[in-house]
């Protein structure tokens, strides 16, 4: 009965826009009152300390400060101008470009807020010019800029694997064929939507101009071999892989002459700021998660489902449904921090790989992140679009379909993600 | 009140950008030291350190700019009157608990007095614990100096869209 209380309460303080971190420290101390009485008041700035000294999640500053110092040293344009090489002659070929690039980008980035920022800036403005509609502009940015969370490296996947206790090498490797899959049913929707409406071709292909600009961005191109390659070649962990990112970033950077200093102390504000909104989720969920663990929730949670259903498939189809619906209301940090730690003991039990799910998880909350009322990237591409959020989702409703084909593709065939992880690594 | 608020922006900014720099430095001789076969044994726990401080003085510029992720929707659907009264309702829980948080944190001090680092035993632990009772001071600060804004916002007409730091 106290846990209702709990979560009623937690609900409350959430929806009268008390922040997240700040409602669950607020019902977590109320909680530790009740058991241990004014007793438990020292544990409270001790837990909220520790909480936020987890090693593994030292690799989200990390990626944060890699991506803004490439986003101010002038290597998404290159990666635009490659991407325009390379897919511009295709019909529609501004959204295809737009694919592609964050695709590209999410080799070297964590975030998609980051993503849909640095390739929407550009890329949408380029696409009205062209004549491309508003809404369709947005849409496709904000779903490409999505779907690149789950190639790697990316921030979700270092939050599941801290909260999960797995494999974050594991969960990158398990990200790469669905991405590339999920990349090119994009393409594939928006050519639809391309022949339908007459969008434009971008420029004619030349094999000479590709390998102009392949020239041009070769030196960004390094950055993913040397990140992912050193990752998952174990040469370096994620975090060093990380603040390798920032070094090489520094320097292909200077190596450009097109380091805008002012940006990048600006972007280095917001990579703390962003960390730290993260960071103090984590802190604060500590809080609450010692009560829970002490209250057995988890188990709980864990023994009432699987005594309905053991079947794998059918939990999943549980799971899947409840964080989409859990991704319409909460952003995808809360969402991994508020939740995966209660379902874990459930998705061990029917034998669900931690790995797979976390999979299943990032992807969920990739969709999430293109469902209103709360969706951050929608709502980052419709501000730089000056869209309404609900035209673009009409248009952007085929798109987020693309990703449920997707996401079913990864749930009920699990060979799709695994099957690198399981070659490299089992 | 303006020159004050700037002034504060300011100097959280500059607390971030010395504990961002700080913490990639760090981490980057670690690794370094790692590689060339001489692991430094305070890498792990100063850069833990490290992580905790930018969190929380980072989180005081976070609630200075509004940037801590919420649920904003159901409020601004609400008349506007409920929407002020939110707010306060809102304030008054959020600074209930940093004054607990900040009472809790200095109190916890005296226990750690005798505790030091593991691998810097120079280091008292009572010193980087230090950041909860401080950042909760700031974060109480930051909040005071944002909420004539998130009044204001709440008595518009058409409440202003506030984007979160969601990764």
């Amino acid at each position: 009965m106290d846990i209702l209380y709990i979560f009623l309460g937690l609900i409350a303080l959430i929806l009268i826009n008390v922040p997240i971190a700040i409602a669950l420290a607020i019902v977590a101390t109320i909680a530790m009152i009740v058991v241990g009485g004014t007793n438990a008041l020292p544990n409270i700035p001790l837990v909220m300390f520790n909480g936020a000294t987890n090693f593994p999640l030292l690799a989200i500053p990390m990626f944060i400060l890699a991506g803004a110092i490439m986003n101010a040293s002038g290597i998404s344009r290159r990666l635009i101008a490659f991407a325009s090489a390379l897919l511009g002659f295709i019909r529609g070929g501004l959204a295809m470009v737009n694919i592609g690039a964050s695709m590209f980008f999410a080799e070297i980035s964590g975030s998609a807020v980051a993503d849909v920022a640095a390739i929407g800036s550009i890329l949408i403005p380029a696409m009205r010019k062209k004549g491309y509609p508003r809404a369709f502009a947005a849409a496709i940015t904000s779903s490409a800029a999505s779907l690149a969370i789950i190639i790697p490296p990316s921030i979700p996947m270092i939050l599941y694997a801290a909260m999960a206790d797995t494999s974050v090498v594991q969960l990158f490797v398990a990200g790469i064929v669905p991405g590339i899959i999920g990349g090119l049913m994009l393409m594939g929707s928006a050519y639809w939507f391309a022949v339908r409406f007459h969008y434009p071709v971008e420029e004619v292909f030349q094999l000479k101009r590709l390998w102009v600009t392949f020239k041009d961005a070769s030196l960004a191109f390094t950055l993913p071999i040397i990140i992912l390659g050193g990752i998952f070649g174990g040469f370096v962990t994620a975090t060093e892989g990380a603040a390798l990112a920032v070094v090489a970033a520094l320097v292909i950077g200077l190596i450009y002459h097109e380091l805008d200093w002012a940006h990048l102390k600006a972007a280095t504000i917001e990579g703390g700021v962003q960390t730290a909104v993260v960071m103090i989720l984590v802190a604060a969920s500590a809080l609450l998660g010692t009560y829970l663990t002490e209250a057995q929730v988890p188990q709980t949670v864990a023994r009432t489902i699987s005594a309905w259903t053991q079947d794998p498939l059918a939990v999943l189809a549980i799971l899947n449904i409840f964080f989409l619906i859990i991704g319409m209301f909460l952003h995808s940090a809360a969402a991994i921090i508020l939740v995966v730690p209660i379902v874990m003991p459930l998705v061990l039990a029917v034998g669900i790989d931690p790995v797979h799910f976390g999979l299943i998880v990032t992807l969920n909350l990739a969709i999430g992140q293109q469902t209103p009322p709360v969706a951050s990237v929608l709502m980052t591409a419709c501000s730089i679009a000056k869209a309404n959020v609900w035209e673009v989702t009409r248009v952007n409703i085929y798109f987020i379909a693309v990703l449920l084909l997707v996401l079913l593709l990864v749930t009920y065939v699990p060979v799709v993600p695994m099957g690198l992880v399981d070659f490299f690594y089992r | 009140m303006m020159r004050l608020r700037q002034w504060y922006e300011r100097f959280l900014e500059s607390i971030v950008i010395v504990l961002m720099v700080t913490l990639a430095v760090e981490v980057l001789i670690g690794v370094t030291y790692r590689k060339l076969g001489m692991s430094l044994a305070w890498y792990d726990e100063i850069a833990s350190v490290l992580l905790a401080w930018l969190t929380y003085y980072g989180a005081a510029l976070a609630a200075y700019k509004g940037a801590h992720i919420g649920v904003p929707e159901l409020v601004r659907l609400m008349p506007r009157a409920w929407r002020v009264a939110t707010v306060y309702v809102g304030e008054l829980f959020v600074f209930a608990f940093l004054i607990l948080l900040a009472w809790t944190g200095v109190s916890v001090l005296d226990v750690l007095a005798t505790d030091t680092l593991v691998s810097l035993p120079k280091i008292p632990v009572s010193y980087t614990q230090s950041v909860i009772p401080i950042a909760s001071v700031m974060i109480i600060i930051a909040e005071a100096l944002h909420l004539p804004e998130r009044l204001a916002e709440a008595r518009a007409d058409e409440p202003v869209i506030v984007t979160t730091g969601d990764p």
